[in-house]
C-alpha cells in the first residue's frame, strides 16, 4: 500500500474497523517500513485515546433519582394496564333429531374467550 | 439456546426463547424488563443529554423510551444487545417527538463543515502538532463536553456512540438507522470538529499568545 492509501483508511484501522485480516497485515507491514506513516498513526491514534479518556469522564451524567421513581411508576401502571379481567363464555348446544324413529344427537361446544390481551 | 422445562408425563418439554416469550404473564415480563433494562438508566439519561441538550427534555425522553421498551418488549430478542436495543428505541423516540419540537433546520452532512474543516486544517497548521498535544494534556474539567455539546447534533451522536460507548460503525449504523459508511464520516467530521473547538477554547484562554497568535 501507498502513503496515501495508508493516510486516508488511516481512520478504520485505528478505529479497529478492518476486518481482512490479510488488510491489516498490509498497514502493518507499512508501518515497519514507513516512520513517518507510523509516526502519524501512532499520534492520531494517542490524540483519540485521550479524547475517549476526556469524553467517557465527562459524558456519564447519572440519571436524577426521580427519573428512576417516575420510570417504576410507569412501567407499573403499564403492566397494570395490560392485565384485564379475562371472560370464558362457554355454550353447549344440544340437537336431538328422531327421524322415522331413528334419534341423532348432536353436541356443539363453543369457547368464546373475552378480554384485553398483553400489547403485542 | 434451549431452556428445558418442568418434566410433563415423562416427557421433557424443550421450548426455545421464542416459545418462551410468547407464553410469559404480564407479571413475568415485567419481572424481566425490571431486572434487565432498569440498570441502564444512567447510560440512556447520559446519551439522552447528547439528544435534547437539555436535562428536563433528557428526562422526559428516556421516561418516554423506557414506555415504549417495556410495551415492546417481546419483541426483544433474548441474547442479543439489551442496551444497544434501548439506543435505538431512544433514537427513534427522538425523532418522532422531540425533533419535531426544534426551530433548527436540520443541517445535512457535508453542508456544516466546510468552513468548520478548513478552520480545522488553518488550527493545526497553526498551532502544530506538539501544541495539540499539549492542549489535550491540560484541558480545564467541562471543555470536552461543552465541545461535544456545540458540534452539530449527527457529529455529536456518532462521537457519543464510538467514543464513549466504544460502539463498532456497524452498531452505530444500527442505533442511528443510517449506512455504516455515514457512521465513518460523521465520526470522522465529528472528532476534526471537536479538536477544532478545543483549540479554540485554549487560544481564548491565550494559549500560544506568546508566539504572536
Amino acid at each position: 500500500m501507498e502513503c496515501n492509501e495508508i493516510m486516508h483508511a488511516l481512520i478504520l484501522f485505528i478505529d479497529n474497523e478492518i476486518y481482512e485480516e490479510a488488510q491489516v497485515q498490509s498497514f502493518q507491514s507499512h508501518f515497519q517500513n514507513c516512520p513517518q506513516c507510523l509516526n502519524e498513526m501512532e499520534h492520531e491514534r494517542q490524540i483519540l485515546t485521550r479524547m475517549k479518556t476526556l469524553l467517557a469522564d465527562e459524558c456519564c451524567e447519572p440519571a436524577p433519582d426521580d427519573l428512576q421513581i417516575r420510570i417504576a411508576k410507569q412501567t407499573a401502571l403499564l403492566a397494570s394496564q395490560m392485565f384485564s379481567p379475562t371472560q370464558i363464555i362457554t355454550e353447549y348446544r344440544r340437537t336431538e333429531t328422531t327421524i322415522n324413529g331413528q334419534t341423532h344427537i348432536e353436541i356443539e361446544t363453543t369457547h368464546e374467550i373475552r378480554g384485553d390481551f398483553p400489547l403485542s | 439456546m434451549a431452556v428445558a422445562l418442568f418434566p410433563m408425563s415423562s416427557e421433557i418439554e424443550v421450548k426455545t426463547p421464542a416459545e418462551l416469550l410468547a407464553t410469559e404473564t404480564v407479571v413475568e415480563r415485567t419481572a424481566r424488563f425490571e431486572r434487565d433494562a432498569m440498570q441502564y438508566t444512567n447510560q440512556l439519561y447520559a446519551a439522552a443529554l447528547r439528544y435534547t441538550k437539555d436535562p428536563h427534555n433528557a428526562q422526559d425522553l428516556v421516561q418516554d423510551t423506557y414506555a415504549k421498551a417495556f410495551t415492546s418488549f417481546h419483541q426483544f430478542e433474548p441474547g442479543t444487545n439489551l442496551k444497544a436495543w434501548l439506543y435505538r428505541i431512544l433514537t427513534t423516540t427522538f425523532i418522532n417527538t422531540y425533533r419535531k419540537d426544534q426551530r433548527r433546520p436540520l443541517i445535512s452532512d457535508g453542508e456544516v463543515e466546510d468552513w468548520q474543516l478548513a478552520a480545522a486544517a488553518s488550527h493545526t497548521s497553526d498551532l502544530g502538532k506538539s501544541a495539540e498535544d499539549e492542549v489535550l494534556e491540560n484541558l480545564p474539567d467541562g471543555d470536552v463536553k461543552r465541545a461535544l455539546q456545540e458540534i452539530p447534533e449527527e457529529f455529536r451522536l456518532a462521537v457519543f456512540y464510538a467514543d464513549v460507548e466504544g460502539y463498532s460503525y456497524k452498531e452505530i449504523a444500527e442505533i442511528l438507522g443510517i449506512p455504516a459508511g455515514t457512521v465513518m464520516s460523521r465520526l470522522h467530521r465529528g472528532r476534526k470538529l471537536l479538536r477544532v473547538l478545543l483549540m479554540d477554547y485554549a487560544k481564548d484562554r491565550g494559549f500560544g499568545g506568546s508566539d504572536g497568535m
